[in-house]
């Protein structure tokens, strides 16, 4: 009885409730896009690693986040492979050249990955097979995503970097992150070329793989005993929680994000109260007549939450639909690895149903105004 | 007819704003319901641009503290934060044309110089500034301690509004950069910005030595900073510098640098639409939340427009006090909104060291917004009075 009524007094007066489904299906999406922002800038920070295959990750001690390794003995790799379970430890050099063949004359930063072509470090096979191009003299493979400011990246084109000439030997998908406004792969021994000052003796992250079957955090307790203080080493989950609170924490996106969700959210609330509230307050006398002919206030109350639960699911799923659209259009525009989860939808939708909750109970006070003498006054 | 005749006119010598005042005040739980609704959504449009504009003030704060009309720096270089010096020369032929009245270097690094605070021994990037002590080109703000100050080699003066983590406030007695001891002998209030975390201010050979040029000769110059002579036609001194200098050289006025920076935030930062979308729907929002408010009321209230419209008030006479209610609304909307933004903003820019400012023209802004959003949607629901007809009261 409950369902049906609260379904007539909805469906009574078709355009108001459509109203009410609108702002709430805005609030829900704003919650999905603030979320999905606040989700996504650690998610940026976190896109080589995602991509990459490794277990175990070495970094130097003043390791702070991806894009600022710090560095340390490339001679602790070659201890780590001596361990049984270890089936590679694989250096990765980072280092910022000018790109001097941008557009205008313009010499935007490009970030370099150097890697050992063999190592196949990539969770895209495809792109650890593009890999091999890398052998070649000054050769570099570009991220697609990387900006138009640093001109076309066609195939054979020969690009200006720190002076040395370097040729495109394709490009790969896979998201420039945090990383800057372009990245590219080469071979180490390209890296030294275009940083002479640098040794290839010293790396700045060590990717390691273990045997199948190998639990990592054993593994990682037994390398840290034999590579000692020297160097920091994570394990998947803690190098994302790592991550995470760098980007949550250390910078003000977190902050930022954080707080457009939470105005969203109270933003939500006051829709659906203030919907709710309306349609109660315009439906006093029918509640005051159902009070006198005997129906106790509680199946008015929960009348009322069933009303909120109806509009907020009916504003839900099209919020949902709609986010999935515009996440689609930042990761397009932003590049930044803006994805729906199941976490993320069973979130908001745990949000909404505590918006539907949050403003059912404010309108109560509403509904407690609901006199049956008043229905003759 | 006489004015007292008329009901309306009656009225009217009382002023109009009473009737939208108290229909207004007449639903007290009502009122406060719609100031929320529409506060809300009016501190979610603020707090969005609010964001944004700290933004790209944070960029552009450091640009508009140099102190000089016109800016020399490598054509290449696409934004302020990024080291592109050009040779020292350059700067020299500048200062040989008739109508540059100074023209000092600007020294600086982003990426190379790391901070070791004496609290946790831990290395961070910093943001390096340099020049000649004598001729500061950058007008730090709240400086304590002066550039003269760091005329010794090896001396510093650090930002103490400089993230957290660095230690520089207080400022501590001594640090390291990349491994050399500096003192640290005065401090400013700059802030961090989105890629800085905090700034270190030294003089020219400090930084020479820090970071020696090729051959382990002299650093290149990262912007030259050049003052005019009085009366001089910026526009005719620009024109012959660059004349003067090489084509990789890029001759700039202040708002011309300032543009390339803004230009390559908004083209590359995606903060602009991010804030934007925050701001539309914010906007949408408040638009339903008042809509609804209006809405109800000139429902509830039909009958007794019905009845004025009886007894002759004219329809565009109700239409207005529709609108001024909802203009009234607005404010009662706004108001708290607004107060609560300056403290937000207090706060979290105090977290977050950002420059999130309540400014007058963030006020009159969100203010307009606020006032079109309520007048849109009264002039939709207004259809309701329009159409009120008298002899349904009955």
């Amino acid at each position: 009885v409950r369902l049906a009524l609260a379904w007539r007094i909805l469906t009574h007066d078709k355009g108001r409730t459509a109203l009410a489904v609108a702002g709430v299906f805005l609030a829900i999406l704003l919650v999905f896009v603030q979320l999905g922002f606040f989700i996504a800038v650690p998610r940026g920070g976190m896109l080589l690693y995602d991509r990459t295959r490794f277990d175990l990750l070495v970094a130097s001690t003043g390791y702070e986040y991806q894009v600022q390794p710090g560095e340390f003995s490339l001679s602790l790799l070659d201890k780590a492979r001596t361990v049984p379970d270890v089936v590679l430890a694989a250096p990765l050099y980072f280092g910022s050249a000018k790109w001097r063949s941008g557009e205008d004359g313009k010499a935007p930063d490009v970030f370099v990955i150097g890697l050992d072509p063999q190592a196949r470090v990539f969770t895209a096979d495809e792109l650890n097979s593009q890999l091999a191009v890398l052998d070649r003299t000054d050769t570099a493979l570009v991220d697609s995503t990387t900006r138009p400011m640093f001109g076309p990246l066609t195939t054979g084109r020969v690009v200006d970097i720190d002076g040395e000439k370097v040729t495109i030997g394709g490009d790969y998908v896979l998201g420039t992150g945090f990383m800057g406004l372009g990245v590219i792969l080469v071979s180490a021994d390209n890296f030294a070329r275009l940083f002479p000052y640098r040794q290839l003796g010293q790396v700045n992250l060590g990717l390691i793989r273990l045997k199948p079957g190998v639990a990592p955090d054993p593994a990682a307790a037994a390398l840290r005993k034999l590579l000692g203080n020297s160097v920091r080493i994570f394990t998947r989950p803690e190098l994302e929680a790592h991550e995470t609170a760098y980007w949550t924490t250390r910078t003000s996106v977190g902050l930022l994000f954080g707080s457009g969700l939470i105005v969203s959210f109270v933003v939500g609330v006051m829709v659906v109260y203030q919907i709710l509230a309306t349609q109660v307050s315009r439906q006093l006398p029918q509640f005051a007549t159902l009070k006198a002919v005997g129906y106790a206030d509680r199946f008015l109350g929960g009348t009322v939450t069933t009303m909120a639960l109806m509009i907020v699911l009916a504003g839900f799923f099209p919020a949902l639909v709609a986010a999935l659209a515009i996440y689609a259009v930042i990761r397009d525009k932003t590049l930044l690895p803006v994805e729906m989860s199941g976490t993320r939808i069973a979130a908001v939708f745990a949000a909404s149903l505590a918006m539907a909750a949050a403003s059912a109970l404010l309108s109560m006070n509403t509904l407690r105004r609901a006199d049956p003498a008043d229905l003759f006054g | 007819m006489t004015a007292t005749s008329n009901p309306a006119h009656g009225w009217r010598s009382v002023g109009f704003v009473p009737l939208a005042w108290r229909n207004l005040l007449a639903n007290k739980p009502r009122l406060l319901r719609s100031s929320g609704g529409i506060g809300f959504a009016v501190l979610l449009m603020l707090m969005q641009l609010g964001f944004e504009r700290a933004f790209f003030n944070a960029s552009l704060e450091v640009i508009r503290l140099l102190d000089g009309e016109i800016f020399l720096q490598r054509a290449s270089k696409y934004r302020f934060a990024t080291k592109d010096p050009f040779p020292a020369r350059d700067l020299a032929t500048a200062r040989a044309i008739a109508g540059v009245a100074t023209a000092w270097p600007l020294y600086a690094d982003w990426h190379h110089l790391f901070w070791r605070s004496p609290s946790d021994g831990k290395d961070f990037l910093v943001r390096v500034f340099a020049f000649d002590p004598d001729q500061p080109v950058l007008s730090l703000p709240e400086l304590d301690g002066g550039p003269k100050g760091v005329s010794d080699l090896d001396t510093a003066i650090v930002d103490r509004r400089a993230r957290r983590f660095l230690g520089m406030d207080p400022p501590p007695r001594a640090a390291e950069l990349n491994g050399t001891k500096i003192n640290i002998v005065g401090s400013f209030a700059l802030g961090p910005d989105f890629e800085n975390d905090g700034t270190v201010v030294v003089a020219d050979r400090t930084f020479a030595k820090l970071l020696p040029g090729r051959g382990g000769g002299p650093p290149d110059v990262e912007l030259g900073v050049i003052k005019l002579t009085p009366g001089r036609d910026p526009t005719a001194v620009q024109q012959a510098i660059t004349a003067a200098v090489p084509t990789d050289i890029a001759v700039l006025t202040k708002p011309q640098l300032l543009e390339l920076e803004r230009k390559f935030q908004a083209d590359v930062s995606s903060a602009g639409p991010i804030f934007a979308m925050g701001t539309l729907v914010g906007f949408i929002v408040g638009m339903l939340i008042s809509y609804q408010i209006i809405y109800t009321d000139l429902a509830e209230q039909q009958p007794q427009y019905a009845t004025m419209k009886a007894m002759g008030y004219r329809i565009g006479y109700l239409v207005r006090v529709v609108l001024e209610q909802a203009a009234l609304s607005a404010l009662t909307g706004w108001v708290p909104a607004v107060l609560l933004a300056v403290l937000l903003f207090r706060i979290v820019g105090e977290i977050a060291l950002l420059p999130l400012h309540m400014t007058l023209e963030l006020a009159l802004v969100s203010l307009l917004l606020t006032l079109t959003m309520c007048l849109i949607s009264a002039v939709l629901a207004v259809r309701r009075v329009v159409t009120a007809d008298p002899a349904e009261v009955f």
